[in-house]
């Protein structure tokens, strides 16, 4: 109402270009507006191209490959047109397979981002600390020690919490000494993959192809069901990340400054971790530990979008092409070999974090 | 002449029978080690995934039939002997790098050079042919290269630091054993059989393991053992060492050269096996104190009774399948690495 008043309102809703990429678009007045947003066009700029070049390699995922469907006949069989051959292989096996891609990637991202908020630390993300073996021990023991007792998922989700716990006790300083967080995690990861270990050993005696790819992580054989369970993970959690996630941005700075300026972080800091925790539960119960996307997404992301905090939304995007990308050049790097996609994402993965390494210590002394 | 050697000495004849008795101590308790290691042997010779009497097993050693319980005994006396042969290399090869690297947190495995050692060991299994686990010399290069990869990653402008090693050897370890994987998947008419080892095992070891690592494990324990004052030396630090007319570099080179040796025999006998390395020393530790002298012959004899004791509860636990080996000492391992955390000896 009062922009009527005032003048113009195009004047008023020119943007503020603000630091790192960010604008402030202001609706009404330019002192008293009625309504005012940041938009980061930058990080939403990434995180679109980041979406568009997963739809690329989606579309690829799909027409690849000896059962692959030309790309000419593809929205015929998306639209059920195909023959029986073709609509097998895309909505039994090829659909499911990217779906769980897409949203596991995702999955990972958004909790390597909220972990690396939180601990203040590239290094403090689900996979270095020992999260997603954590899950993938409690999806052993509920599918093959205890079947019958909870499903899956449920168990990967008690398996990531009593890891999280086991790190947050065993530092003895909680989340605050993350190069301590690091060290217990690994510990912590040893021992839950040696648990896994011990439940296929006594699920089945001709275990050890099994083992390599549960500890791995593969994307090999997913169903509809592996889908839907990512999805309702993804859906309910990410918006919640979104909110939670605000005032850690500020708490990044400390947690004075960011309760100075009216942030408090004493709920959104635990509540934060709890979503990240159920992100990495859900991604692993469908797609076993996969390493590094929980770490490389985020990061690549933030450097891309320049900005402080999380980055929930570009992680996302990120993780979702990373892991569509590395499950493509999985299933096709080696002819006549499937990897399991944890494989590619281990070996460049462990690459990018020797990078990390020398690169933060060229410029502190940890 | 004999009274100016004794002169100085006579202010400290305390601490001199003090030292004498800790050394009288120190020697009765690495008999008594020595008496428990022959125990677990025992042991690992006679409990196993198929119960086998105790009566049977005496037959079976004392004088073996061609029954299927003399079999079963017969196949796990080279698999105690490379249990023997891989803790002891691994315990001193661990107690060697925390003394070289000043960092309580050492171990050929959470460094990377057991991943180094079975990626080599793999490769010129795939592309070469040879077999593996019969030759140590494949593991040597990969675990150099491995070594090497993680001081240059993990040593930063300001020096190497415990986390720092441990960050790099945990990124040179997932690429390493990527390269494993993927080599291992794309071969299976290879590796099938050799699944286990690649996690780390004891089991299906024959006398010809045994023959093959010996050489290796004598060679780099007799290096390991002669450097023990020298280490002592390094411990103090570099310019310490120097003043004590010890040259660190070449001293520290040696020890590396002992270390590697071990680990990769380790490595090619039994697969990547993590822990024992981390684990032993620092119990070890806690009755000798720093000195090597005693720690390292102790590590010698304490590490094979911590393997083949895992060894043991993993052919239980899991009957009538077994657990391997590696997955027990990380079980029991891991807990070791968050209590030297906690203690705040390695700067964290």
């Amino acid at each position: 109402m009062s922009a009527t008043t005032t003048g113009p309102t195009t004047t008023d809703t020119t943007p503020t270009v603000l630091a790192g990429g960010q604008r402030l678009v202001l609706l009404g007045s330019r002192t008293r507006p009625w309504f005012a947003v940041v938009v980061r066009t930058r990080a939403g700029a990434v995180g679109a191209a980041f979406l568009v070049l997963a739809a690329v390699l989606a579309v690829a995922t799909l027409t690849l490959g000896e059962l692959g469907i030309p790309l000419a006949e593809l929205p015929g069989v998306l639209a059920g047109e195909g023959s029986r051959a073709q609509e097998w292989t895309l909505f039994t096996s090829r659909l499911p397979r990217l779906g769980v891609a897409v949203l596991a990637g995702a999955a990972f991202g958004v909790s390597g981002a909220i972990f690396q908020s939180v601990t203040r630390n590239p290094l403090g993300s689900p996979d270095v600390i020992g999260l997603g073996a954590g899950a993938a021990a409690g999806a052993a023991a509920a599918a093959l020690v205890w079947p019958g007792l909870v499903p899956t998922p449920v168990g990967a989700l008690v398996g990531a919490f009593v890891a999280i716990a086991a790190v947050y006790l065993g530092t003895g300083r909680g989340f605050g000494a993350p190069h301590r967080m690091v060290v217990v995690g690994i510990a912590t990861g040893a021992m839950a993959l040696a648990f896994v270990q011990l439940a296929l050993v006594r699920a089945s005696r001709e275990s050890a192809q099994e083992v390599a790819v549960w500890i791995t992580g593969s994307l090999a054989a997913r169903a509809t069901e592996h889908v839907q369970v990512i999805a309702l993970a993804v859906v309910v959690l990410l918006p919640l990340a979104l909110v939670l996630t605000r005032p850690l941005q500020l708490a990044e700075m400390g947690d004075d400054l960011a309760t100075g300026v009216g942030a408090s972080v004493r709920f959104s800091r635990p509540a934060a971790v709890v979503v990240a925790v159920l992100l990495t539960g859900a991604a692993v119960s469908v797609s076993g530990p996969i390493a590094f996307v929980a770490l490389t997404a985020p990061q690549i992301a933030r450097r891309l979008t320049r900005s402080s905090g999380p980055g929930i939304l570009a992680a996302a995007c990120c993780g979702a092409f990373l892991l569509v990308l590395a499950d493509l050049v999985a299933q096709y790097a080696l002819p006549g070999t499937l990897l399991p996609v944890g494989v590619v994402t281990a070996g460049v993965g462990g690459i990018y974090l020797a990078f990390l390494l020398v690169r933060e210590w060229k410029q502190v002394s940890v | 002449m004999t009274t100016a050697t004794v002169a100085p000495r006579a202010p400290q004849p305390a601490r001199l029978r003090g030292s004498r008795s800790r050394t009288v101590v120190l020697a009765v308790g690495l008999v008594v080690s020595l008496g428990v290691l022959v125990l677990m042997a025992g042991l690992g010779v006679a409990v196993g995934s198929k119960a086998v009497p105790l009566g049977d097993v005496w037959r079976a050693l004392v004088s073996p039939d061609d029954s299927y319980n003399a079999a079963v005994v017969a196949s796990r006396i080279p698999r105690t002997q490379v249990g023997v042969l891989v803790g002891a290399a691994l315990a001193v090869a661990g107690a060697v790098i925390q003394g070289l690297t000043r960092n309580p947190l050492g171990d050929p495995g959470l460094l990377g050079v057991n991943a180094g050692a079975s990626m080599s060991v793999v490769l010129v299994t795939a592309f070469l042919g040879a077999g593996l686990g019969r030759t140590v010399w494949a593991a040597i290069p990969g675990a150099v290269l491995a070594a090497v990869v993680v001081y240059v990653v993990g040593s930063g402008r300001a020096g190497s630091t415990p986390v720092r090693l441990i960050l790099a050897g945990a990124a040179v370890s997932a690429v390493l054993v990527a390269v494993v994987d993927a080599v291992s998947l794309a071969k299976p008419d290879v590796f099938d059989s050799y699944r286990f080892w690649a996690i780390g095992s004891l089991a299906g070891r024959t006398a010809q393991t045994v023959s093959l690592t010996t050489g290796f494990v004598v060679v780099g324990l007799v290096i390991c053992l002669a450097m023990s004052r020298s280490l002592n030396a390094i411990e103090l630090g570099d310019q310490a060492a120097t003043s004590l007319g010890l040259a660190p570099g070449r001293t520290k080179a040696l020890a590396a050269l002992g270390a590697t040796i071990l680990c990769a025999a380790a490595v090619a006998a039994a697969g990547p096996i993590g822990f024992v390395g981390l684990a032993v020393p620092h119990v070890v530790r806690s009755f000798t104190g720093a000195d090597h002298r005693w720690l390292l012959p102790y590590c010698a004899v304490l590490g094979p009774v911590l393997l083949i004791g895992s060894d043991v509860i993993g052919r239980v636990v899991a009957r009538p399948g077994e657990l391997m080996v590696g997955a027990v000492t990380a079980f029991v391992g891991a807990p070791f690495l968050v209590a030297a955390v906690r203690r705040g000896r390695v700067g964290l």
